[in-house]
């Protein structure tokens, strides 16, 4: 275990908060990068977006009359500290030194609250347009979550433990899950590309049919820390997805001086997220935005189906092979 | 299939994009940009401004000797051509008896001045 | 949830122009609208009125950007015929090329434009980056990118040169294979078949009660175009046909413009091979004998009407002008009714709208149903009027 210092330091700075946001941004400018240069155009610089945050910190906040100044104030410092703190589970460099039995489902469920969030601040921006984008990005929610949870609890089942730590750790002495369980790597990369609201999911903020959906009415600070909790969601989620399918930061063999092994696995841990930013990425630049209600056909006939099935084939093979 | 494809070369080749200032646009040689008065040869008949869309070229009254085909005539007017107000339609161009105003290739930015006058 | 009245307009990202849609949803699906079309009135009827024949042609080119030389050519066909005045053949080869490269720069846009309705930004990027091919081919020819001003009454004002000729042929080339680049990523996208099928059906009957014109009513399976219909310029002398569809919907139209792109790519071919020599205008009267002349031209929306009353002056004494957009916006009203919000911008460009074309005013009296016109002064006295009272109240 960690004395005191050392686990202020994990926490704080790395691979912590600065490393965290300052990984955000570095991702978020690669998204930006790598889509323009699948359309053949040039692409921003590397800290665009941070001066992005940089400026939107700096413009000034509209109040529309009679809306909930403090609330509104508040929804997107709730939705960055959800995220942040769901990062703190996932393993960086070798196991997190707060894990836990279970925390598995507790990253999943911090996940969730910036969605809630954006539905709050849709409700309570008196907007018709804010309205009709929170009450999409809710139902989208319940279309997408059932199989996302089922595909990513499906690993936990067969190594049989609630924690990240001990899947990764069982991962490293057996194959990766992305190769056991491939309908459920799939389905949760899907799931991904939902969370995040990304096209062609990206039906909360369609900019041509409802101008931005829940964020018309935030401007100013509240915009950059909205904008960052999204980008942090964006890390944790491909972080989640590579440790839960893709070993995370595990090296297949061990490797003998401590802090070798750490910095190789730190390595590969930036290879496996910039791997799964790829697939996101191609997904996004391939298609257009499909609509709510052929979303609902999909996520129920398809996706949840698929997920259940591959929860269906685990069961049988932990039944089968691995034992009780 | 062919817009996977299509999206993969791109990420390996140049962008096309003009990195404007440092690469410059090439502009034809066709291409209907400032107006330009030759002085010697104008001979002040009010041609381009009768005939000018948006009337932007005004006379103004201006006495110089020119000599044109040999013989030696007196000018009483010559044109003034607001460059902002300009369509660049060529009309004057093609109705100038002498060829005293063409359009040239040059393309005209933007400036500080609004009462730019072309004379 | 109760039934909302959600503001598309005037200022909408989905909206290139300013149009105002008040439309009232009961939680996705519409279920009533109203249409207000006239924010981009800008007189020009009256403009063209006192402006010679020389002088209006640069003012109706203005009409609309992407349409320009549709106004013109539809216009000086029109004076044309009311004088009585032969054009050389090689003219109305200039005419046709630079019409029909039009309608193919018109149509990529389209393209570009109904895929950043759907969100799908990549196909936008990349067919507005292939238009540019087209538009320096009109650059290097015309002198300029959009407003070509290469008519004039009696001819064509810029000429082909064989080099003109010869780079042309190269850059056709280019843009044969993007065309059918793009034919093969319309067809087989997934997202766009999900987006278009079925979104916007018009039925054949429904089209033609209407009065749709142009792609809109072509992809219903009405077989109506003016190039074939009511024929000018060079299109009666050269072989190519008139692409129609049955699908009624929204990717009906997209195939319809499809093909007409590459339809107008052979078009272009042929009259650059078969270019005749001779001049490239005739000197024009200055003046046009009394005439009511209809003046029909297939623009890349659809069929444009230019109505012309000439009175042996030097200027047109009425010019009216029906543009296709006018048209089509019946259907748009008439198939909005019980589809999903996310339809709204994928319907509304499916008829390819330019409202700069469209608005020309007429008053409706809502009461006794009747419509009547103002004239000149009785407009300015009702507007200074209805001011003053804005201003006291």
């Amino acid at each position: 275990m960690m004395d005191a210092f050392q686990l202020a330091v994990y926490i704080l700075l790395f691979p912590g908060f600065l490393f965290l946001v300052l990984y955000a941004f570095f991702f978020k400018f690669l998204d930006r990068k790598i889509t323009a240069r699948m359309q053949n155009r040039v692409g921003p610089p590397l800290l665009q977006p941070f001066a992005d945050f940089v400026k939107m910190l700096a413009k000034e906040v509209i109040n529309p009359k009679g809306v909930d100044r403090q609330a509104l104030d508040v929804a997107p410092l709730l939705a960055l500290a959800a995220v942040m703190t769901a990062y703190l589970y996932v393993p960086i460099i070798g196991e997190s030194p707060l894990a836990f039995q279970g925390d598995l489902v507790v990253v999943l469920y911090l996940l969730t609250l910036p969605t809630i969030i954006l539905f709050i601040i849709g409700w309570l921006s008196r907007n018709v347009f804010a309205t009709i984008g929170g009450v999409r990005a809710v139902t989208q929610m319940f279309i997408y979550e059932v199989p996302f949870f089922l595909a990513l609890i499906t690993p936990a089942l067969m190594a049989g433990s609630w924690s990240i730590s001990d899947i990764i750790a069982w991962q490293q002495q057996n194959t990766w899950f992305a190769v056991l369980q491939p309908i459920g790597f799939i389905v949760a990369l899907i799931g991904l590309q939902a969370k995040l609201e990304r096209v062609p999911f990206d039906i909360p903020e369609a900019e041509t049919e409802i101008v931005a959906g829940p964020w018309t009415e935030l401007t100013g600070r509240r915009l950059a820390l909205m904008q960052l909790s999204m980008n942090i969601t964006l890390v944790t989620g491909s972080a989640l997805v590579a440790a839960v399918f893709l070993g995370g930061p595990m090296t297949p063999w061990t490797i003998a001086p401590d802090w070798l092994s750490a910095s190789i696995g730190f390595l590969l841990f930036l290879a496996k997220t910039f791997a799964i930013l790829l697939i996101l990425i191609s997904i996004t630049v391939a298609s257009g935005r499909i609509r709510i209600d052929q979303l609902n056909d999909i996520g129920w006939k398809y996706l949840a189906s698929a997920a259940f099935i591959q929860m269906g084939i685990v069961i049988m093979m932990n039944y089968l092979w691995v034992g009780a | 299939m062919s817009v996977l494809k299509e999206m993969l070369e791109n990420l390996i080749s140049k962008p096309c994009t003009i990195l404007y200032p440092k690469e410059k646009v090439p502009i034809p040689k066709a291409f209907r940009g400032k107006v330009i008065i030759i002085e010697d040869k104008c001979i002040g008949c009010s041609r381009c401004s009768i005939v000018c869309p948006s009337q932007c070229i005004a006379m103004v009254p201006d006495q110089t000797e020119i000599e044109v085909k040999g013989k030696k005539i007196v000018r009483k007017k010559r044109p003034h051509v607001k460059l902002y107000s300009c369509l660049r339609c060529g009309l004057c161009e093609q109705h100038c008896p002498s060829d005293a105003i063409y359009l040239s290739n040059e393309l005209s930015c933007s400036g500080t001045d609004c009462k730019v006058v072309v004379s | 949830m109760p039934e909302i009245l959600l503001p598309i307009g005037p200022q909408h990202p989905a909206l290139k122009e300013p149009v105002n849609f008040k439309i009232v949803v009961d939680g996705e699906t519409i279920v009533r609208l109203d249409l207000d079309i006239s924010y981009n009135h800008r007189g020009i009827e009256k403009a063209a009125e006192q402006r010679d024949f020389v002088r209006v042609v640069p003012l109706l080119a203005r009409v609309c950007g992407i349409c320009s030389h549709s106004h013109t050519t539809a216009f000086v066909k029109g004076i044309e015929e009311a004088m009585q005045l032969e054009v050389p053949a090689r003219a109305q080869y200039i005419r046709t090329i630079v019409a029909e490269l039009e309608r193919m720069h018109s149509h990529l846009l389209w393209l570009g434009v109904a895929a950043h309705e759907i969100g799908f930004n990549t196909l936008f990027m990349w067919t507005w980056r292939d238009r540019e091919i087209i538009q320096d081919m009109l650059e290097e020819t015309t002198g300029n990118r959009v407003i070509y001003g290469v008519n004039e009454v009696g001819g064509v004002r810029c000429d082909l040169t064989l080099d003109l000729i010869r780079a042309s042929f190269e850059h056709l080339q280019k843009l044969e294979d993007r065309i059918t680049q793009y034919v093969g990523m319309v067809k087989n996208d997934e997202t766009l078949h999900m987006r278009f099928s079925g979104v916007g059906k018009l039925s054949k009957a429904d089209a033609l009660k209407y009065g749709t014109v142009g792609p809109t009513a072509r992809a219903s399976g009405v077989d109506y175009d003016i190039r074939k219909d009511d024929s000018y310029l060079a299109y009666d002398e050269m072989p190519w046909k008139v692409v129609t569809d049955t699908h009624g919907d929204v990717f009906g139209r997209t195939l319809v413009r499809i093909g007409e792109m590459q339809e107008s790519l052979t078009i272009v071919r042929f009259c650059l091979e078969n270019l005749p020599e001779g001049p490239i205008a005739v000197k024009a009267p200055k003046t046009a004998p009394p005439a009511e002349v209809l003046s029909r031209y297939e623009a890349p929306r659809g069929e444009l009407v230019h109505f012309i009353r000439t009175n042996n002056t030097d200027r047109v004494e009425r010019l009216d002008i029906r543009t296709p957009t006018l048209a089509n916006w019946t259907a748009v009203a008439v198939s909005l009714v019980n589809q999903n919000i996310a339809d709204i911008p994928v319907i509304v460009a499916a008829i390819d709208p330019c409202l700069s074309c469209t608005s020309r005013i007429t008053l409706l009296n809502g009461r006794n149903k009747k419509t009547s016109l103002m004239t000149w002064d009785e407009l300015r006295s009702y507007s200074g009027e209805y001011y003053r009272r804005k201003r006291c109240a």
